[in-house]
């Protein structure tokens, strides 16, 4: 799921100094993690430029979008640029509908483990198109081996730990626990591993379908 | 328009039939579990891959042991309970998206196999590029959530996404004449596209873009963020939202009395259970505590004049709760306030056998104060064995402060209101819940009860709705009401400070509940704060001492609500009046643009994450709009405490709650 943070203060100041701009909250995404009262403060110090701040939730969904922007219509012709406060996709929804107003992201956004609801999950997916998880007890090698290995472990963990982030646990280490637990270790060490096919992800990730 | 987009985000597909035969080779039993999707437009049956599972299974020679389809099968909470039942060791073959899988498997760790049906197919819907991730409505865009928005340098178009080769630097020069990508002829060349937005605004692009930092969001800051997340949404009680608070408004403003109006409307029926029954008829004199209306029932309460006056009529008016016309008594107060001669002090209570203060209390009227009105005389004649009464003053609702300015003012009258209870009960173990957003209460009830020992005071983080009955005994003692049970069935009843401070009157002073503290805020208000109004005053008068608006008519971008945002319920007529359950007298502004038309569930799964009932809401809206009552009544609709978590999230901005109640009233009518 994506969250957000705000940008540096100065970075949207800078931006915003000596004009006149429209603010769009998206509180959407509250629930997962949104930093409205950072914002809020923000806004505080930039008042002089606000023309008029509008909050709305869910602006990443596009036939709401066109409301909100049409609700603001009179808004929009006073104003120099949008900045928006919401994920990547809202920011994108806005300028899409308003492209020849300057719309600025007010946030970035980063993605935490988890696609469904607004509960994040202890485990990752990264669609790699080619489930592995049969032959590796459960454990997902591509998104808890830090190399994403595929071919068992690299070699440098030290007391279960990740070279790279020993905060990590090494996801092969977990692997191959959980393995002896199913006495499937055998199996394993016969299993010819595919090298991966990224044409699975492009081909199967069409996601928009025409219809007539 | 002519083509209609459809997005669906389907994550899995199943594997192809040779690798799954091959993987069925291992085994001669299992047990099927599927998901029924996320981010796909509702359907009623999505499983079209459990069936052709199934039928490879079949023709694989392998038993099966169990099907079960799961909504969202990777909410750890709600499926971790269906696992849990399963109590056999038969390997689980699992279709769904790679998170379900590991959690299935990480919930087994081991103890027995599971198989991985299908593999995860990416939601990124670029041809080109690999990288990009939905956002929370069925829509095209994406976003790589790099943790360095560019879009505002790109005129609002992503590079990251959209370019074959995420270049942030320019395009590649490898776009052919007509501006296609070399990597995808069908596709435009996103820097030309860039260069054509930023055009259009007269803008040129800087010269300097940072350089990707891979690092931007750490995996311990993403392990920071994951607890949290996961932290509120489990403290206490699964699901529940926090909306905005707004209680600073009315918070520290004192406990007023509201001028007592010249005219005042009684309804007769101002409780859970059968309407009273009016003892008085028009042109009647009738005194302040004076009892107007007769209890009709076992679950009913009477109800008492809050004035001195003449009743002028018995007028049908529009029900604050119901919204549909009622009895009520009109009466015209003669400014005398002459007490009823019923009403006498008790000081001696504690010589009174059991029975006859519950007589007392059923003869003053008392009910709950939390906005359910039942009859605390019935609640206080549990069935069942009780050992523990927990006081409820959470008030979890946005705005309302009145149970809060209660327990600063007057939380000496609240726990002599909790011994009566206590010996009416006969309970030894008393919870006093606050939550821990009342400072300035949580103080002083802590104060007041070291004279109390036997009294627990718990302070739960804030989180609605903390504050209904079944939410608050989980949290704070642990106890689960079963399914359609009540609280006494976990050996609990639940007061409401206000309750209690109304049952202190009615014995210490011999008052009936005939005033209540409702907390007055919203757009315009020009005297927001928690007044002591007297039960029958109408709205109006309400509307025109508190608010700056014309003439008592409610603004056309604001909705007069009883209650608090959540749960309270729109007034169509500001002639109607209040009641012993109004807890707050909202003017709240509306939604500045109507998006709440017929919009189609997108299954985001939002309504399950937030359900403290741990329902589906989402089959509520689909069978709702189509009229399917008998459905509704399949996924417990019956369960709904109507809390307005799920509409209140619901990304579609379905009228989730309106459609409930209607699935009630009609399982109702069918019983």
């Amino acid at each position: 799921m994506l969250i957000t943070e705000i940008k540096k203060k100065e970075d949207i100041i800078e931006i915003v100094k000596d004009k006149k701009v429209l603010v769009l909250k998206c509180y959407g995404c509250k629930e997962v993690y949104f930093p409205e009262e950072e914002i809020d403060s923000l806004l505080k110090e930039i008042k002089d430029y606000v023309k008029e701040i509008a909050r709305f939730d869910y602006i990443c969904r596009e036939e709401f979008a066109e409301k909100y922007l049409r609700h603001l219509e009179r808004v929009l012709k006073e104003i120099e640029s949008v900045v928006v406060f919401s994920c990547g996709v809202g920011v994108q929804v806005v300028s899409k509908l308003i492209p020849c107003i300057p719309v600025i992201p007010g946030c970035d956004t980063h993605y935490i483990n988890g696609f469904q609801g607004i509960t994040s999950q202890d485990v990752d997916c990264q669609q790699c198109g080619e489930c592995w998880l049969n032959i590796t007890g459960g454990i997902c090698p591509v998104t808890s081996c830090s190399k994403g290995l595929l071919n068992g472990p690299c070699g440098g963990a030290r007391d279960g730990k990740c070279e790279i982030n020993p905060e990590m646990d090494c996801g092969w280490v977990l692997i191959y626990q959980r393995l002896k637990k199913l006495r499937e270790i055998e199996i394993i060490k016969k299993a010819a591993v595919n090298i991966r096919d990224y044409r699975l992800i492009i081909e199967s990730g069409k996601g928009v379908k025409n219809e007539s | 328009m002519g083509e209609k987009i459809v997005i669906d985000y389907t994550k899995y597909r199943l594997k192809k039939e040779d690798e799954l035969k091959n993987i069925l080779s291992n085994v001669n039993k299992l047990t099927l579990l599927w998901c029924k999707k996320c981010f796909t437009e509702f359907r009623e049956e999505p499983g079209e891959e459990c069936d052709e599972a199934v039928r490879i299974i079949r023709d694989s020679g392998v038993e099966i042991a169990g099907c079960e389809g799961i909504d969202f099968l990777c909410n750890n909470y709600l499926t971790g309970k269906i696992l849990e039942l399963m109590s056999d060791n038969i390997p689980v073959g699992v279709i769904s998206c790679g998170i379900g899988i590991q959690f299935v498997s990480n919930f087994f760790n081991g103890s027995r196999k599971v198989l991985a049906l299908s593999d995860s197919i990416p939601q990124s819907g670029n041809a080109t590029s690999i990288v990009g991730y939905h956002g929370i409505a069925l829509g095209a865009e994406k976003c790589a959530a790099c943790g360095q928005c560019y879009l505002g340098k790109t005129g609002g178009i992503c590079p990251v996404v959209a370019c074959a080769k995420s270049l942030l630097n320019g395009p590649c020069g490898g776009a052919s004449k007509d501006g296609k990508c070399e990597v995808n002829k069908e596709l435009p060349c996103v820097w030309i596209e860039i260069y054509k937005r930023l055009n259009n605004q007269k803008r040129e692009m800087g010269k300097k873009i940072d350089i990707r930092d891979y690092n931007i969001f750490s995996v311990e800051k993403e392990k920071k963020h994951i607890k949290k997340n996961q932290g509120t949404r489990a403290t206490g009680f699964y699901g529940g939202v926090y909306p905005q608070e707004n209680k600073d408004i009315a918070e520290a403003i004192p406990i007023k009395v509201f001028s007592i109006p010249e005219r005042i409307a009684i309804f007769l029926s101002q409780h859970t259970g059968i309407p009273a029954k009016p003892l008085v008829k028009p042109g009647d004199r009738v005194r302040k505590g004076q009892k107007i209306g007769e209890s009709a029932g076992f679950v009913s309460a009477p109800v008492h004049s809050s004035v001195s006056g003449k009743v002028i009529e018995i007028e049908n008016k529009l029900h604050p709760v119901s919204q549909t016309l009622q009895p009520a008594v009109v009466i015209e107060n003669d400014g005398m306030e002459k007490l009823d001669s019923a009403i006498e002090p008790l000081t001696e209570w504690q010589q009174l056998p059991k029975e006859k203060l519950l007589d007392i209390l059923k003869e003053k009227g008392i009910v709950g104060l939390g906005g359910a009105m039942f009859p605390s005389s019935v609640k206080l004649c549990p069935p069942k064995p009780v050992d523990t009464l927990i006081v409820n003053g959470c008030e979890c609702e946005p705005y309302l402060n009145s149970d809060n300015r209660l327990m600063i003012e007057h939380s000496q009258e609240i726990l002599k209101g909790i011994e009566i209870v206590k010996k009416l009960l006969g309970v030894s173990s008393v919870i006093f819940a606050i939550e821990d957003n009342k400072k300035e209460a949580i103080e002083i009830i802590r104060r007041s009860l070291e004279n109390y020992p036997e009294v627990k005071l718990e302070t739960p983080a804030t989180k609605y709705p903390q504050g209904a009955e079944k939410m608050l005994i989980k949290r704070t003692s642990g106890r689960i009401v079963p399914e359609g049970g009540l609280p006494f069935d976990v050996g609990v009843v639940v007061f409401n400070v206000g309750t209690l401070h109304s049952i202190y009157r009615a014995i210490y002073e011999g008052m009936p509940l005939i005033e209540r503290v409702i907390t007055v805020a919203g757009k315009n208000a020009i005297a927001p704060g928690n007044y002591i109004i007297r039960i029958g005053t109408h709205f109006s008068d309400i509307l025109n001492t508190c608010f700056d608006i014309k003439s008592s008519t409610i603004p056309d971008d604001c909705e007069l609500k009883m209650g608090g945002p959540m749960m309270g319920i729109v007034q169509q007529d500001v002639n109607s009046a209040v009641i012993k359950g109004t807890t707050g007298l909202l003017l709240l502004e509306k939604y500045p643009v109507n998006v709440s038309e017929e919009n189609i569930c997108i299954r985001c799964g939002r309504c399950v994450d937030v359900c403290p009932m741990e329902l589906i809401p989402y089959y509520y809206a689909y069978y709702g709009q189509k009229g399917q009552w008998s459905d509704m009544t399949k996924y417990k609709v019956k369960n709904c405490i109507e809390c307005g978590c799920c509409q209140y999230i619901c990304s579609s901005k379905i009228n989730l709650i309106s459609l409930i109640k209607k699935g009630k009233r009609n399982a109702d009518n069918r019983d």
